[in-house]
């Protein structure tokens, strides 16, 4: 690429950061986007009976605005990977995954999509979803409870709705 | 009453194919060898008055110096259960294939033969049903060997039609 052009997109790009309107529209944009996700239904094994529990009147995620559960992953922005993996599916899984629309995250749900849980000596068993996809929050629990699930789609509110200062405690800040 | 009546057919029909008669927890179970099998459901399927005609299930067994191949029967029309065992020779396992007395052993053939490679003979799809076509070994049996975690972290390409 020219030299000359580089710089001067770079200079653009600075200059971005302290414009006004676009830093607030971030901003704005941000929220929006933590306050309303739209998770694709992965339900792969049990974890997704608790994910349906989470949707259904006792634990109502439609109070954080997060309901619109949608069937094709090209409608969705967050995938509830909700179950165990296997070797099979994992392909699947990512093709799923390469549908989405950016922005886009991946919320790993119990100890099977986390690390393998129980069945990670098994023949058939992938390890973890984060060898596939880049997993954002990960909830621990063989399955979670729809409590878990809410607190850690609660945490990647946090994490869309601030994403510098996720990134300063990243690195110990 | 109608479980002697049963045995008495049952033992008519193992004298037939020459296998052997047990009772299990009340259940009657009868032993064969693999080249009497098509014979054996045949006969079962049609014993008069009590007819076990449904295929309730179908499994493999690993019993180290040999395999079986596990027949569930039961029926619609009554409480009559029965149990067939097929041995079938390790080395070179090959059984008949009962699709053409239940279309719906279909599957439960092709599970057998994924986890177990016993082949049936006859069988109109005989391909793995749980496991990738380019797998190798049968997971259920006694001798096989997982791979190392290393391997199968490795995230495999899927082939288009599988």
């Amino acid at each position: 690429m020219d030299v000359a052009l580089e710089r001067q997109l770079r200079e653009d790009e600075t200059l971005m950061e302290k414009n006004m309107l676009v830093t607030n529209l971030d901003k704005l944009l941000n929220w929006a986007r933590g306050h309303s996700f739209w998770p694709v239904t992965l339900g792969l094994a049990c974890c997704a009976i608790e994910m349906m529990a989470t949707g259904g009147p006792r634990y109502d995620i439609s109070r954080f605005g997060w309901e619109v559960f949608r069937a094709s992953p090209r409608q969705a922005d967050v995938m509830i990977v909700a179950g165990t993996c296997t070797r099979k599916m994992a392909p699947l899984l990512r093709r799923i995954y390469d549908q989405m629309p950016e922005p886009k995250w991946v919320i790993a749900m119990g100890s099977c999509a986390n690390a393998g849980g129980p069945f990670v000596d098994s023949y058939s068993m992938l390890a973890g979803v984060d060898k596939v996809v880049p997993v954002d929050v990960y909830i621990p629990g063989c399955p979670p409870r729809p409590e878990s699930l809410l607190y850690g789609l609660l945490q990647l509110q946090y994490k869309v709705s601030n994403p510098a200062k996720v990134r300063l405690m990243k690195h110990g800040k | 009453m109608e479980n002697k009546v049963l045995k008495e057919q049952v033992e008519k029909l193992a004298a037939l194919v020459s296998g052997e008669v047990e009772e299990i927890l009340g259940e009657l179970v009868l032993k064969v060898r693999a080249p009497h099998i098509i014979e054996t459901l045949t006969g079962a399927k049609n014993f008069p008055n009590f007819p076990c005609d449904f295929l309730h299930d179908l499994c493999g067994l690993d019993l180290v110096d040999h395999l079986e191949v596990v027949y569930q029967l039961s029926s619609l029309r009554g409480p009559q259960r029965l149990r067939v065992k097929a041995i079938v020779e390790r080395e070179n396992p090959v059984i008949d294939s009962v699709t053409s007395l239940w279309q719906g052993a279909n599957f439960l053939e092709r599970e057998a033969f994924d986890m177990f490679g016993i082949n049936f003979k006859g069988h109109p799809n005989l391909k793995r049903i749980y496991m990738w076509d380019d797998f190798e070994g049968y997971p259920l049996r006694k001798d096989y060997v997982t791979e190392p975690i290393e391997v199968r972290n490795i995230v495999r390409t899927r082939i288009e039609g599988e």
